[in-house]
């Protein structure tokens, strides 16, 4: 009896099948420097997202003289804007530094809600001079609708632990 | 007489079934339910307002991605330690992997919007957003290493492996608030106090949106299970064919072939 001829056998080209197997490939790569870039912004910038106020001038990281990100709760009363800046002083653990934005901060800011602000100190004032607030909500939920509204909101201004 | 039918290769062939099709309907009325819950009866928050209804969507999302994750490495343990080697349970991984990067893209469109309504900023490259990026990249990765050439178990194996070790990311993902300072907020649920800060009735639509998303998830691992399924068919339908064209080859040149 005569054996299968089992050699492969010329086929023919399939428009498409080529960009099908290369694409797997693609995308490995991709997703490989993605990572990579993703790492890199980890080890650079999110492993110390912010110093706390009371720790500038006091923990590594966190000089007067360099570019930082702040965490602190805005003080009760301390908002002021003419229309340009917007002044406020933020505190944590008793420490107190005062804060120009240029412009009106995004997001749900307002008094005795934690922030972080990007900026540097100014020398000459020794005020904070941000250029990006971005404003750190806690995780608890209330609703508007709650009887323990005023309870709530009183509480709110209390410093950040 | 009745007359015998033998199954026919080009007999129809569906994914969905009666079950499937029952937790079709009670996914859909969860999903209205929630809509329900979360757009109309629920309250706003006092601090984000109505913006806080995103959370409706962006918790139950990526507790589906988590849960997608988990069951690709489940999976990809029983395919590679099982005795059998069974390629139901690669076929499982794959399809968990694949709804699972879907709705962790979900999670990261609904987190950055929630940021600049809540923060002022779209994204930034903190604790907790930049490790979530890193899972979403790892199992896009994973998604693209299943996509290789190779045979399918080999495949199969190596896209295991990866199953296994990417999953490892999900605590890290979930403690980063906790590891490093973020923007991000702690937990309010899964935290470690135990102190379930959030109102009654924005609890039960989040527990509402969890329970909704989890039958989506088993919908839809069902179904794309399935469709991987008939994929693997056809492809060793291919092989039967081929196999079948060789022989009839060898029958139509032996001298005795042909006929009888």
């Amino acid at each position: 009896m005569t054996s299968p001829d089992l050699s492969p056998r010329p086929v023919e080209p399939v428009v498409g099948r080529r960009p099908r197997r290369v694409l797997p490939s693609l995308v490995l790569v991709a997703a490989i420097l993605a990572g990579g870039v993703v790492v890199t912004r980890f080890l650079t910038s999110a492993v110390d997202y912010y110093c706390n106020v009371d720790e500038v001038g006091l923990r590594d990281g966190c000089d007067r003289d360099r570019r930082l990100r702040l965490q602190g709760t805005v003080t009760e009363g301390s908002v002021e804007s003419d229309g340009l800046t917007t002044s406020f002083d933020i505190e944590f653990d008793d420490v107190t530094i005062g804060v120009d934005y240029d412009g009106e901060p995004g997001g749900i800011f307002k008094e005795c809600i934690p922030v972080v602000v990007h900026g540097y100190f100014d020398s000459s004032n020794d005020r904070f001079m941000g250029d990006r607030v971005e404003v750190k909500h806690s995780d608890e939920y209330v609703s508007v609708n709650d009887a323990r509204l005023t309870e709530a909101r009183e509480s709110a201004c209390q410093p950040s632990a | 007489m009745t007359p015998t039918t033998s199954p026919q290769p080009t007999a129809r062939r569906a994914t969905g079934t009666r079950a499937t099709r029952v937790l079709g309907i009670v996914t859909l009325v969860m999903l209205g339910w929630l809509l329900l819950f979360g757009l109309v009866l629920s309250p706003a928050d006092i601090d984000q307002g109505d913006a806080v209804r995103i959370m409706y969507v962006h918790v139950p999302t990526v507790w589906l991605a988590y849960l997608a994750f988990i069951v690709t490495a489940v999976c990809s343990g029983l395919y590679l330690f099982g005795k059998r080697h069974s390629l139901g349970f690669d076929r499982v991984a794959g399809a968990s992997a694949e709804i699972g990067v879907v709705f962790m893209a979900l999670t990261l469109i609904s987190g950055s919007l929630w940021g600049r309504i809540t923060w002022g900023v779209y994204w930034q490259w903190d604790a907790r957003l930049t490790t979530t990026a890193l899972l979403f990249v790892t199992y896009i990765g994973y998604l693209a290493v299943r996509g290789l050439d190779g045979t399918r178990e080999r495949r199969a194996r190596r896209s295991a492996v990866i199953g296994l070790l990417a999953v490892v990311e999900i605590p890290l993902v979930h403690w980063s608030v906790r590891l490093w300072r973020s923007l991000h907020q702690e937990a309010t649920i899964l935290d470690t106090d135990l102190d379930v800060d959030i109102d009654g009735l924005m609890l039960f639509t989040l527990f509402s949106g969890v329970i909704a998303f989890t039958l989506l998830f088993v919908w839809l691992l069902l179904h794309r299970t399935r469709t991987i399924a008939l994929d693997d068919l056809l492809a060793s339908r291919g092989l039967d064919r081929a196999i079948a064209e060789r022989r009839a080859e060898v029958s139509s040149s032996s001298p005795s072939g042909g006929g009888s």
